[in-house]
């Protein structure tokens, strides 16, 4: 910018830097001499710095920032700690509220600067604006989550905390439910409160100002969550007068009022359903959740949470929300391409993972909307949370590739397979190769399970893709459970679905870990054709050596169903393949007979011992010219016997392959040497055979 | 006197005009109005309503000395809010800050799209008033940062700036940001902000009902022929044209 007329000595860029940088300095100047200024004897010099730096900070981060670095927290604290004038309490106090207005660092100063107490103290003050200025500070104080914690269970503390709630002044009555909105956490504290009256206090508020209704609706929510007692006796209060008031407030002219409202809601119908049999305002609830959703700031991010827990597990709620036309609304704000918070990406991609879980339309919808693009952002954001929630979804909408793949509906319109899928899945697959090895164990689990979903029925170049980033040590350390020390006991309740059989998991049964989800994954992998099996023979055999460790080490039965479907697969190729499942079998030199086969023939688990039935199978098809060599092997281990033993079986599935074992078996038995035995099984064979 | 206008019914083949519309007179469309029947309290808590939204001070409180009719917020805050006010329809936009964070710290430390609004009119002052290196030193140090925490406002942010390229900028492209009306349209922003602070709506009824007004006329032209308010600020009913 260069003009004569406009006086501007600016031609060079040097002159126009050292403008820039003089006015950084400048400004600089400035703040360090309102920063001395506070420190002043005079206490008009006091209050009129008190005033400047209040001014300049409200509604400006940087600024806020930049003081705080000064120090300017400390000396304000003492201006407020050593003054009785009350122009002076108010600045300070309203200063020092304006470092904790939503600004993390700004609250741990003022904490630090313990200037706590004396803030308290000024809601006794006589002066009306010193009241006023002490309880913002205070509320801004207790919606950070680094405010102290308040001892609900001292009467002391409750007696504080209803004369709070009491008082006719609008900021201080506020308070009392800002500190019950952030601070209460148990259900104790709950109990406690409620005893004590505190929801008959908290109802009046309602009926009160914006910031007052506000401010009820958040504490209600809080006292209410996960507590039916609490919320019968909340719905309870002259019949019911103040759930009606909560669900009118859904309508509310103001957003912030309707989001907080339904929050509420949510927090009640999560709790206790059966207040809501109404179709009606469930789904009125679902709509104006959605509506809010399309607000751009706190409100919008907060809807999203709020919608992803209201629909959580409740296949009801999500058909309404579906046939709300949620899913297309979301997705069109996951398109906007501006910088959506990500509070509101976690709350968006869990809505979204909540609707496809259950929902077969909804994953069809969402399959045909290309978000995987989005997705694989999502997959690669820098929160956590965003990271998981995406996770999450993808798995539960790739649920669908199955179904297409059987056959099972023929609406699925993304092909997987398609080259843009192709495309889309090099970037996906890496993303989720890459969380994998996070060190979150939801997010492994998920992506394992994702990544495993993919491989089912995959095709070949789906596969080298995975090899190529994955490469055998990877696997190895996945497998053997190096990778982390930490037990992922938790992380298997992330939906088990996508089996090749049917299995239901109640409580009671071990938890797998991500050992078998890499052992499941990698049985997959190897699943289909002979190239796949090479994989496992990369760097030696390495992979190949560590499964037949793992299944050496009496491992749980869950891993070992998945390490000899691993078996199984391998030994479903060439030659070399079956002997090296031979060798890990039977490793020489065994020090003692260690043969895991029999224990897993003997197993209660009826998958094991069919796993273990087909590696047999495989090995001694009659087709392979080592499969006699195989069969005495196996013999002479008094596998074969066993399997003789087990011929009733109780498992049907068992029961049939062991037949089909036997008569593979047949072929290598001399006629010379029939024994009535097997005299036996062969008429029970041909049996079964021809005439079942 | 009243006219008479009657439209014949048209044959069914007739493309237009098939269904005749009900003619009222004058005189049955005034008899149908004085039928209704208002209450003076209602028409003064209007009057109240607006004079207080709007931020008439002296005329409210004189009006609740005459009328009996008790203003929905203490007049004092009005006051204060009518000073902030003032101070933005008169450039004073520093002044205005302070007077609004007197009044309510957390109205601009939550509510960053009205403090952009505010820096932004500092900014167009200062250019108004010539003072271009402390417009530059202002942009630099107050507005960049938000430009930075907020994606929407940079576009803004331009676009004020681009008020200092301009040698005439009163003829630019931008030159709506120097019209009185933008000082308007700010001052109206933070008289909203501090009404919903204060848990009051922030527009008056008035209006709403004047559009009302409008809305149903058009609604009955469909249906009917019959005088007209066409004049809000006069009220007077006008017979349909010829």
């Amino acid at each position: 910018m260069y003009s004569e007329q406009l006086n501007l000595a600016m031609p060079t860029t040097t002159t126009s830097s050292s403008s820039f940088s003089s006015a950084a300095s400048s400004s600089g100047n400035r703040q360090a001499d309102v920063f001395s200024r506070l420190a002043s004897p005079d206490p008009e010099v006091k209050l009129k710095a008190l005033r400047e730096v209040k001014n300049q900070i409200i509604g400006n981060r940087t600024k806020k920032l930049s003081f705080l670095k000064l120090g300017a927290v400390p000396a304000i604290a003492s201006a407020l700690s050593d003054s009785e004038c009350n122009s002076i309490l108010v600045q300070s106090a309203a200063a020092l509220g304006s470092f904790a207005c939503g600004f993390e660092a700004g609250v741990q100063a003022v904490l630090d600067a313990g200037v706590f107490p004396r803030l308290l103290r000024l809601l006794t003050s006589s002066d009306e604006k010193v009241v006023d200025a002490g309880a913002r500070s205070l509320r801004m104080i207790f919606q950070s989550n680094q405010a102290p914690k308040y001892d609900f269970l001292q009467e002391k503390n409750m007696e504080f905390l209803f004369s709070l709630l009491n008082s006719e002044n609008e900021n201080v009555s506020g308070l009392g439910a800002s500190i019950i909105a952030h601070a209460c956490g148990t259900t104790v504290e709950q109990q406690v409160l409620c005893e004590a009256g505190v929801l008959e206090k908290l109802v009046i508020l309602l009926d009160g100002s914006l910031s007052q209704r506000e401010a009820c609706l958040e504490s209600l929510a809080t006292v209410l969550k996960n507590n039916p007692e609490a919320v019968s006796r909340f719905v309870g209060l002259e019949a019911g007068r103040y759930l009606s008031s909560v669900t009118e407030l859904t309508k509310d002219r103001y957003p912030r009022t309707r989001l907080l409202s339904c929050l509420c809601l949510v927090v009640i119908y999560n709790t206790s359903p059966s207040y809501f049999l109404n179709m009606g305002t469930k789904s009125s609830l679902v709509t104006t959740l959605l509506e809010l959703l399309n607000d751009p700031g706190q409100s919008g991010d907060e809807a999203a949470l709020g919608l992803s827990s209201l629909i959580a597990e409740k296949e009801d709620l999500q058909k309404l929300a579906y046939e709300a036309n949620a899913i297309k609304n979301i997705v069109d704000i996951l398109k906007t391409g501006s910088e959506l918070h990500p509070k509101r990406l976690q709350g968006l991609f869990l809505s979204l993972a909540e609707l496809c879980s259950k929902l077969e339309d909804c994953r069809c919808s969402f399959l045909s909307l290309e978000m995987l693009d989005l997705l694989v952002n999502a997959l690669r954001h820098n929160n956590a949370d965003v990271r998981t929630a995406a996770c999450i979804c993808f798995r539960n909408a790739a649920r669908s590739v199955k179904v297409a793949v059987l056959g099972a509906l023929s609406n699925i319109v993304l092909d997987f397979s398609s080259p843009k899928s192709t495309f889309i899945e090099y970037g996906g697959i890496k993303q989720l190769i890459e969380l994998s090895k996070s060190m979150d164990p939801n997010t492994r689990c998920s992506a394992l399970r994702a990544l495993r979903n993919l491989m089912f029925l995959a095709d070949k170049k789906r596969k080298e893709l995975f090899y190529s980033e994955v490469k055998a040590q990877g696997f190895v350390s996945l497998i053997s459970g190096k990778q982390s020390p930490l037990n992922h006991n938790h992380m298997i309740h992330l939906i088990l679905q996508l089996t090749t059989k049917t299995k239901t998991y109640s409580s009671s049964d071990p938890e797998p870990t991500v050992q078998e989800q890499g052992l499941a994954l990698l049985r997959n992998l190897v699943d289909g054709c002979i190239n796949s099996i090479e994989f496992v023979f990369d760097e030696e055999g390495l992979i190949l050596d560590t499964v037949g460790r793992q299944l050496r080490k009496s491992p749980q039965a869950q891993m070992a169903i998945q390490g000899m479907y691993v078996l199984t697969n391998v030994a479903s190729g060439t030659e070399l393949h079956k002997e090296a499942v031979m060798q890990q079998l039977f490793p020489q030199p065994q020090a003692e007979s260690n043969n895991f086969m029999l224990k897993f023939l003997q197993s209660h688990e009826s998958q094991l011992r069919s796993a273990t039935v087909w590696t047999i199978i495989n090995l001694i098809s009659p087709s392979s010219p080592g499969a006699l060599d195989r069969h005495v092997k196996l013999r002479e281990e008094g596998i074969i016997p066993q399997l003789k033993n087990m011929v009733n079986d109780a498992c049907l599935d068992v029961k049939i392959r062991i037949r089909t074992v036997l008569s593979q078996s047949m072929s290598f038995v001399p006629d010379t040497l029939i024994i009535p035995q097997v005299k036996a099984v062969r008429k029970s064979l041909y049996h079964y055979l021809y005439h079942s | 006197m009243s006219l008479f206008r009657i439209f014949i019914n048209q044959d069914d083949d007739d493309d237009d005009m098939a269904t005749s519309k009900k003619v009222i007179t004058r005189e049955e469309w005034e008899k149908k109005l004085n039928a209704v029947k208002l209450r003076k309290q209602d028409m003064n808590t209007l009057v109240m309503n607006f004079l207080v939204t709007e931020g008439y001070v002296d005329a409210a409180a004189k009006f609740q000395t005459e009328s009996a009719t008790k203003p929905e917020i203490d007049l004092a805050t009005i006051t204060d809010r009518m000073a902030v006010k003032k101070a933005v329809q008169n450039g004073h936009v520093e002044d205005a800050i302070e007077k609004v964070n007197d009044l309510n710290p957390e109205i601009l430390d939550t509510n960053p799209e009205l403090f952009f609004h505010l820096q932004q009119q500092r900014l167009i002052e200062l250019i108004r008033q010539g003072k271009t290196e402390e417009a530059l030193e202002f942009a630099q140090e107050e507005l960049a940062p938000r430009g930075e925490e907020n994606q929407a406002f940079l576009q803004e942010l331009e676009k004020t700036v681009a008020l200092l390229v301009f040698e005439d900028a009163s003829n630019s492209p931008v030159k709506d940001l120097l019209d009185i009306s933008h000082r308007l349209k700010t001052a109206s922003e933070v008289n909203a902000a501090i009404l919903t602070s204060q848990s009051h709506e922030k527009d008056p009824k008035l209006p709403s009902l004047l559009k009302m007004l409008i809305w149903a006329q058009n609604q009955l032209d469909e249906k009917a022929v019959y005088p007209h308010i066409n004049d809000l600020s006069t009220g007077q009913l006008q017979d349909p044209p010829e």
